[in-house]
């Protein structure tokens, strides 16, 4: 039986960057602020092969209130999405994925001191979570870093 | 003689000295009684099961041949129904079946439910009213052999019709195979098995009725089309338009292939929500 399981998750260091000139006519200006910000990218795909989950359902909960959605989207063509979890909400963090009848659920835990997928990846075959397992401690960084910036 | 009354003298002397340190000890907290250890409150809810065929078994579904199929009944014979609070979390992915819960809360009895009714919600098993509070994250539950009632003898027996330009099936289909299935979190639409005191939640057994016939808004190459066992197969065993089988009559008449296809979407037919379980054969 050919199963179809989600997710493999990195935490990442993704970056947003906005960095657009301002216009020169003055009638209707507008004020663009460039940055970046790092948070937690899960990427989901089919078992065995079968290529990313694009256009997914993705609902992220928060350790705060579990049981109603903190975010729902999809995710993009290549099966990742991406998003920034609230610092000031630490605890266990749980994204579910799903698509055409099949999905998972992966853990994210959040400290002060930043993020890490917990060793419970629901959905993951244990193929996938030895990758998710080195992309963890890359991002884990990452988003250690994003929480030090903000308390900066 | 003097020596005598003088040890009686100090014996009574520390008796008293001893009674009066004893009131000095009671004084402290006035009661008399050593003050009780506060009693743990079991904070309680209730917790039902459900088990669902989707709207491929409510409503009908179209098999990856484009045969459009709609059951009278759909029954399915659960027993061994017990939901868990786990942490961490329990991995289905690490096939294993051992559980070691927080609490856990079983659902006694055997129930026989028609997937197929009603049409607009899941069957309602049954409930639990003093299930400890908490996050139920895992279910496990066995698909047996009907003691009694219409599906007796079967664990599932499927009636129903599948029609497909203008020729019509009227198929009866009759398993056998006991399986017990234990799965992780509920997922889907909304989230399931987050019991708060005094409130009530749900815990769902889901079957895919599209791992059995497949889906024909999927691609003939799509991993579920090709693991499915679709209807052709089934069609091509009816006479006169009137099809009743059992397993072994499966067995007997399908082609290897085929029947080994079925051998694996009738243990894996299970699921919590989208989730997946771990399955395997009771027999």
């Amino acid at each position: 039986m050919n199963r179809v399981r989600p997710l493999i998750v990195s935490v990442a260091m993704a970056a947003l960057a906005l960095a657009l000139p301002a216009p020169a006519a003055m009638a209707h200006g507008v004020d663009l602020t460039a940055g970046t910000v790092e948070g937690v990218e899960v990427t989901a795909v089919f078992d065995g092969g079968g290529g990313p989950m694009a256009g997914a359902q993705v609902t992220v909960f928060a350790p705060d209130d579990p049981a109603r959605p903190w975010m729902t989207g999809t995710t993009d063509e290549e099966g990742r999405f991406f998003f920034v979890p609230d610092a000031a909400l630490p605890g266990t963090w749980d994204v579910q994925v799903r698509q055409a009848g099949h999905g998972g659920i992966v853990r994210v835990e959040v400290t002060a001191e930043g993020a890490e997928v917990a060793a419970d990846a629901a959905g993951l075959p244990v193929t996938q979570k030895a990758l998710m397992a080195l992309a963890v401690a890359w991002g884990a960084l990452g988003t250690a870093l994003y929480f030090r910036r903000r308390a900066a | 003689m003097r020596q005598h009354r003088l040890v009686r003298t100090m014996a009574l002397l520390i008796a008293g000295v001893l009674v009066l340190a004893g009131l000095a000890g009671c004084a402290t907290d006035g009661s008399g009684a050593d003050p009780a250890p506060a009693a743990s409150v079991v904070e309680t809810g209730t917790l039902s099961f459900v088990a669902d065929g989707e709207e491929h078994a409510r409503e009908g579904t179209t098999s990856k041949e484009g045969w459009e199929i709609t059951f009278e009944h759909a029954y399915v014979t659960l027993t061994g129904i017990t939901a868990y609070q786990t942490d961490p979390p329990y991995d289905v992915d690490a096939d294993a079946w051992d559980i070691d819960p927080l609490h856990s809360v079983t659902l006694p009895d055997e129930f026989t439910v028609d997937l197929a009714a009603p049409a607009s919600d899941p069957a309602s098993v049954g409930e639990v009213g003093d299930a400890v509070a908490g996050h139920y994250n895992a279910l496990a539950w066995d698909l047996v052999r009907a003691s009694s009632g219409p599906a007796e003898g079967l664990s599932m027996l499927f009636v129903g019709t599948a029609e497909r330009d203008g020729e019509r099936v009227d198929f009866t289909l009759r398993f056998d195979r006991e399986v017990t299935y234990l799965g992780g979190e509920y997922i889907g639409d909304v989230r399931k098995g987050i019991l708060e005191a005094g409130s009530e939640a749900e815990m769902e057994m889901t079957f895919h009725f599209d791992h059995f016939f497949g889906r024909d808004d999927k691609d003939a190459d799509d991993p579920m089309n090709i693991d499915a066992l679709g209807f052709d197969p089934l069609a091509a065993l009816a006479t006169d338009g009137v099809l009743d089988v059992s397993m072994s009559d499966l067995e007997e008449l399908l082609p290897a292939e085929e029947y080994a296809k079925l051998e694996a979407i009738l243990v894996h037919f299970g699921h919590v929500g989208e989730g997946h379980c771990i399955a395997r054969p009771l027999d």
